[in-house]
């Protein structure tokens, strides 16, 4: 019962070797230099790039077989994502982004309101994310993230970007979240301190450079 | 003393053909309009039904613009198939093309004795050439290229991640195209439809040649101008200092919008 990963990514110049197992209430942490493939990996677990050769599975249910040639469509995977500046859709209210993929009735619901109120988002339900801080982008993101049934949650360097302040909020909104969440918590960052602070589990990509550059993620 | 930094001097000076030579025309058109007659010249019978002809026409190809061209410019923008910058090379081609040659192409393609034309009047007795669904194509022969560029662009401009996000939340691809994407070239899509539209509304060369000058039926305002300036009649005037009102009237309703939704694409 578990996230595995076994799997190559191959571009002209680049090979990214994955491999990982995530137990359900691990927060796994990512850490390697820029450009070593860890939003890579992270893209390959939601369904928006398919390994070259290998296979994902999360419980047993394969989200990515090269052998068998079966790819499942992101939206199939039960994964929320909170990407590098959030991913919030700029054309829609924050309350519109946060019940996304839900129906209008979900706003009424108490769940809904207890990660408003959880992630302190009290005022902002009406603005567009333009008109938010940095911080406040990342506490929707999270939220959105937070309020979506999902079995993995996928984050890219939440709080990169963030001044000191923010990040603080930001990194004890993802505290908390952590701490009740079921599923399994997939955190790139370059933080050591964060990672001390959130994660169970560390993985590192090591990057071996030669006539191709090769890197290897392995915990 | 101006406290900015200062630009190379002398600039306005060469610039000001490039306007002058816009504005003077569209001065002279309004200096020269009998006003007191303006009204009953455009409201007389050719005008009317060239003006009412011209509207229905232009709507009809702008809205087949939007529907075949945002599926095309989608797939130019995001998708690598065989052949595509040939496929693009096509679609913009009526753009580089004197209209009058593309209106000659259509009617050897669609005229009663055209490569598709002969074989549908021959199977199903439809006769496209000098009606109104030929000007209608002509038009859309002309325009769609404008949309199909600028939502190419629009497309290119959306940031792929949000789009990632919004299929990893569970929405399939129809419905993040229609919540998601589409909402975020909302801008570019209006720029788009209208610059169509203005296009679709002006055409003259491919009409002229594939759906004929017959009032009533194809004469949209270009040619009924054409027609009146060629007999002498005073209605030319009075119909361009018409299309010079509605196209000012849409670029100021529109102010910077489309300009900037044009240069930023999606954003």
């Amino acid at each position: 019962m578990s996230l595995e990963i076994n799997c190559q990514l191959r571009r002209d110049k680049f090979n990214l070797e994955v491999h990982l197992t995530v137990a359900p209430g691990a927060v796994l942490a990512i850490t390697g230099e820029n450009g070593s493939g860890k939003t890579s990996t992270l893209d390959m677990i939601a369904g928006l790039l398919a390994c070259t050769t290998g296979k994902i599975s999360l419980n047993g249910k394969v989200f990515d077989d090269s052998t068998t040639n079966r790819f499942m469509q992101p939206e199939k995977r039960g994964v929320s994502t909170v990407f590098q500046g959030g991913g919030l859709f700029s054309h829609m209210t924050i309350e519109k982004n946060l019940i996304f993929g839900r129906g209008a009735a979900f706003r009424n619901t108490p769940r809904f309101d207890s990660a408003v109120e959880q992630f302190n988002l009290t005022g902002l339900l009406s603005r567009k994310p333009s008109t938010l801080s940095g911080g406040q982008r990342q506490r929707v993101a999270l939220a959105r993230a937070f309020l979506a049934p999902s079995e993995i949650l996928l984050l890219d360097e939440p709080t990169t970007s963030l001044d000191a302040t923010s990040r603080d909020e930001v990194r004890s909104a993802m505290k908390t979240f952590f701490e009740t969440y079921n599923g399994v918590v997939v955190l790139v960052s370059h933080d050591d301190a964060e990672i001390a602070e959130l994660a169970t589990n560390v993985a590192r990509i090591t990057i071996l450079r030669g006539e191709n550059t090769a890197a290897v993620l392995r915990n | 003393m101006k406290r900015s930094l200062s630009a190379p001097s002398g600039l306005w000076l060469i610039a000001l053909p490039a306007v002058a030579i816009v504005i003077v025309p569209v001065l002279a058109v309004f200096w020269r309009t009998d006003w007191s007659s303006f009204l009953t010249s455009i409201s007389n019978e050719t005008s009317r039904t060239a003006l009412e002809l011209s509207l229905r026409t232009s709507l009809v190809a702008t809205v087949l613009a939007l529907i075949f061209g945002t599926p095309l410019a989608w797939l130019l923008a995001n998708r690598d198939f065989k052949f595509k910058s040939l496929v693009r090379a096509f679609c913009v081609l009526p753009m580089v093309l004197p209209p009058v040659v593309g209106g000659v192409a259509l009617l050897y393609a669609f005229g009663r004795r055209g490569l598709v034309g002969a074989r549908l009047d021959e199977w199903f007795g439809i006769q496209l050439a000098f009606t109104e669904t030929a000007a209608i194509m002509a038009q859309f022969f002309v325009a769609a290229p404008f949309f199909i560029l600028v939502m190419e662009a629009a497309f290119d401009q959306v940031d792929r991640r949000i789009v990632g996000t919004a299929r990893t939340f569970g929405a399939g691809p129809w419905r993040t195209f229609a919540t998601v994407t589409l909402g975020l070239v909302r801008p570019s899509l209006l720029a788009a439809l209208v610059l169509t539209w203005a296009r679709a509304l002006g055409e003259f060369g491919a009409t002229i040649a594939f759906a004929g000058n017959t009032a009533g039926r194809t004469q949209t305002v270009p040619l009924a101008v054409y027609s009146q300036l060629e007999s002498g009649g005073d209605d030319a005037l009075a119909l361009s200092t018409l299309m010079m009102i509605i196209s000012l009237g849409v670029l100021i309703t529109l102010r910077g919008r489309w300009v900037s939704a044009l240069r930023r694409g999606g954003q």
